[in-house]
């Protein structure tokens, strides 16, 4: 038998009045979809915006290779802070989840904070207030750094949570062969819970990717900061705005799916498991 | 600058704009509550088109920036003869992206709940609007309530979007840009708008687990 | 004015294909009014879908489905009507989770029947203190055990005043020490008179409580007899090689 979703259970097997409605209104709908495109393509038409002046430089390899460039800048960016990301997240987990009280409420404080301040505010704090310390900072770390620190928090709950669906049978019987407890969290319980929260932090990764679009305001040369040159270059706004939003789209939608994907075989993996 | 000195100074201004900030999180979380409710009935409905239109919309809102968004709205659309005022701008972008993350949440809030439910309504007799009413919604809504809070305060992070254009009255990011730009109002100036930040964002998370340790259905 | 004869539920040379699968094949079937009916097989043979049929859970792709002669309707108010003159209890409970047992029992009540939510709740009341439930009326189903939730279910069914009463393997998702107090309760509805058409893998209880057993193998019934014929002088040889599988 297929397997049931709910979004097929909702309704059910239709009868012949109900199908009747259905070929209607999906013929309705299917016609109010094409009106709505060609209502956006007749604006970009009457506004001229399909003109070739501005489009006819995607056709060069030198607009990529320059958007190119842009996009490597991000990725990059994206990748270093959220490795970094992980690494502040990781600590404040080990801290949160440490007996000494201290420790664990500056831990808590810390990852409150971090999830509870935009990252724009973390970016406008390395823009501005880091060269008034006299502090020398690469365009590309004053926006990487805000991007991870605005990150880390997220991380750290993600990796708790991790940490506690382990079972903790296996940390008793652990600590009855007479492992001490940080060989333990890291020989048993982090090996398991990092398989855990991949999925999230892969989604992490997504809102990393996402903030570091903020790159222009410290003037780093990312893929929004490049897409700005060629704008004022072939005074093509529309265009050129709207290829880096399908850029930026397509990339977060991979990674999501790729988030989905592993997720889904991370529960259905452990069922198997359980099951057997 | 020390807190004090800043607050005296600037402390009216501080105070608009954290209502501005509050102000634009209610008005794009209401909002976005509606069109997420509105495409997830599209997303579950048998009529295929608004199927796919759903799921489009889910995955260009999702994946978009906020800053490529509100870029587009702002100075791309004009190009299109489609002309928005600058809050408009920021309130369509911080309505847009918190809808499509509502609208996922209330998906798989649907899913928590067990076919066989929906069966069993069907056996008793409930017609289909039945059944929605009184099994569906009120299961969806009770699990997604933490989803929902954590939804609140990203529409809030989400809101700072209003420091990238001119906005009068100024949000609670936009306004320490200001303060910088006109004294140096150091780490102070960070820490005050900072701190109102984390202070609504604490709340509306005590809120949250509030209602979802009230409402939530054992299993 | 119904015939005295016209059984409750007829099948009439119902076909259903899920795919390629063929998995009722040419199934005629009646249950008579006061009537208790076991249908019994190998798991794939068609009897759950079967008995899912007979108030459209699931559709058929031939054939025809009466209940007291007149067909079922495929859609709509009529056939929500029909469904809710007809009980059916499932395998796993599928008690709402969100709402209290007894809310469980008076929602079809008062939004179906528009029963007054009071006479509602102490309708509820008398049928789940005659399951044994009474005690957890204000619990919600997962604070229940299995056996509870299904006596709570059967009630819940109840509450519709049901002409007939379909039961989807009642027995199959539950602990063994839970199986006979459900049991139990079916047996006492079939000494009052309900008409009933059970899926269930309990041999010792249909030989107890049926009227009829039907085997179904394959999508076919393959013998339809008493009970004590049945199970003393099966006359197939399937029937003969189905209990004999039992016994080992």
């Amino acid at each position: 038998m297929k397997p049931l979703s709910i979004r097929d259970m909702l309704y059910e097997e239709p009868g012949p009045k109900m199908r009747r409605q259905i070929g209607i209104y999906t013929i309705l709908a299917f016609l109010l979809l094409a009106a709505l495109i060609v209502a956006v393509i007749r604006q970009f038409v009457i506004t001229g915006q399909f003109d070739s002046r501005y489009w006819y430089f995607f056709g060069r390899a030198t607009t990529w290779r320059f958007l190119g460039q842009g996009l490597l800048t991000t990725i990059t960016s994206a990748l270093a802070g959220s490795v970094i990301a992980f690494i502040l997240g990781f600590l404040l987990m080990r801290g949160k989840l440490r007996r000494n009280k201290l420790l664990r409420s500056i831990s808590t404080m810390l990852i409150e904070f971090t999830r509870g301040v935009p990252t724009l505010l973390f970016i406008y704090f390395f823009f501005l207030v880091i060269p008034q310390t006299g502090i020398k900072m690469s365009a590309f770390w004053k926006i990487t750094l805000p991007c991870a620190i605005s990150a880390c928090g997220v991380v750290a709950e993600a990796l708790r949570s991790g940490v506690n669906a382990v079972p903790w049978g296996q940390t008793e019987a652990a600590l009855s062969l007479g492992l001490t407890e940080t060989r333990l969290f890291y020989k048993v319980v982090f090996p398991q819970a990092i398989r855990f929260v991949i999925p999230s932090l892969i989604a992490e990764l997504v809102i990393v990717l996402k903030d570091t679009t903020f790159a222009s305001i410290v003037t780093c040369a990312d893929l929004m900061q490049n897409a700005k040159v060629l704008i004022s270059n072939y005074d093509a706004m529309l265009s050129v705005y709207l290829v880096v939003a399908v850029i930026y789209i397509l990339i977060n939608y991979l990674l999501n799916k790729l988030s989905d994907r592993l997720a889904f075989r991370l529960r259905t993996g452990t069922a198997e498991r359980n099951a057997a | 600058m020390t807190i004090s000195a800043l607050l005296s100074q600037y402390g009216d201004r501080y105070l608009q704009a954290l209502f501005e900030t509050w102000k634009l999180t209610v008005f794009s979380f209401a909002g976005a509550f509606l069109i997420g409710i509105l495409i997830t009935v599209m997303r579950v409905s048998p009529i295929k088109p608004l199927r796919v239109f759903g799921d489009f919309y889910v995955q260009i809102f999702r994946n978009i920036p906020g800053a490529a968004l509100l870029i587009l709205l702002v100075y791309a659309l004009p190009y299109l003869k489609i002309v928005f005022a600058y809050r408009v701008c920021v309130l369509i972008a911080t309505t847009l992206i918190p809808s499509a993350f509502c609208s996922e949440h209330l998906m798989s809030g649907i899913n928590t709940i067990s076919p066989g439910q929906i069966e069993a309504a069907r056996a008793l007799g409930l017609s289909f609007f039945q059944m929605i009413r009184r099994v569906i919604i009120p299961q969806a809504l009770r699990s997604t309530v933490l989803p929902m809070t954590n939804l609140l305060v990203a529409t809030m992070l989400t809101t700072s979007l209003g420091s990238q254009v001119p906005l009068r009255p100024m949000e609670l990011t936009g306004i320490v840009s200001y303060i910088n730009t006109r004294s140096a109002g150091g780490v102070a100036a960070f820490a005050i708008s900072a701190a109102l930040y984390c202070a609504t964002a604490l709340l509306i998370g005590f809120a949250g687990s509030l209602i979802d340790r009230k409402v939530r259905i054992l299993r | 004015m119904i015939q005295k004869d016209t059984p409750i539920i007829e099948l009439k040379n119902v076909n259903k294909f899920f795919g390629n699968l063929h998995v009722l094949k040419d199934i005629s079937l009646q249950v008579h009014k006061g009537e208790v009916v076991v249908i019994i097989g190998p798991s794939g043979s068609g009897k759950s879908t079967l008995c899912r049929t007979i108030n459209r859970l699931e559709t058929i792709n031939s054939g025809e489905i009466l209940i007291e002669g007149v067909q079922i309707p495929e859609e709509g108010k009529e056939l929500a009507a029909l469904r809710s003159q007809i009980g059916m209890v499932f395998q796993s409970f599928n008690l709402f989770a969100h709402m209290s047992i007894l809310d469980n029992m008076t929602l079809a009540p008062v939004d179906v029947l528009k029963m007054k939510r009071k006479d509602a709740r102490a309708e509820a009341m008398r049928l789940l203190e005659r399951v044994g439930v009474a005690d957890q009326a204000n619990k919600v189903p997962s604070q229940l055990s299995g056996g509870q939730q299904q006596r709570a279910a059967i009630a819940r069914a109840l509450a519709m005043h049901p002409k007939a009463m379909l039961f989807d393997e009642p027995t199959s998702a539950l602990d063994p020490e839970m199986i006979g107090e459900v049991l139990n309760v079916m047996t006492e509805l079939a000494a009052e008179g309900m008409t009933m058409l059970i899926v269930t893998h309990e041999m010792n209880f249909a030989r107890r409580v049926a009227n009829r057993v039907i085997l179904m193998d394959g999508g076919c019934i393959v013998e339809e007899s008493e009970p004590d014929t049945f199970f003393s002088d099966p006359q197939t040889d399937r029937a003969k090689l189905f209990l004999n599988s039992l016994n080992k």
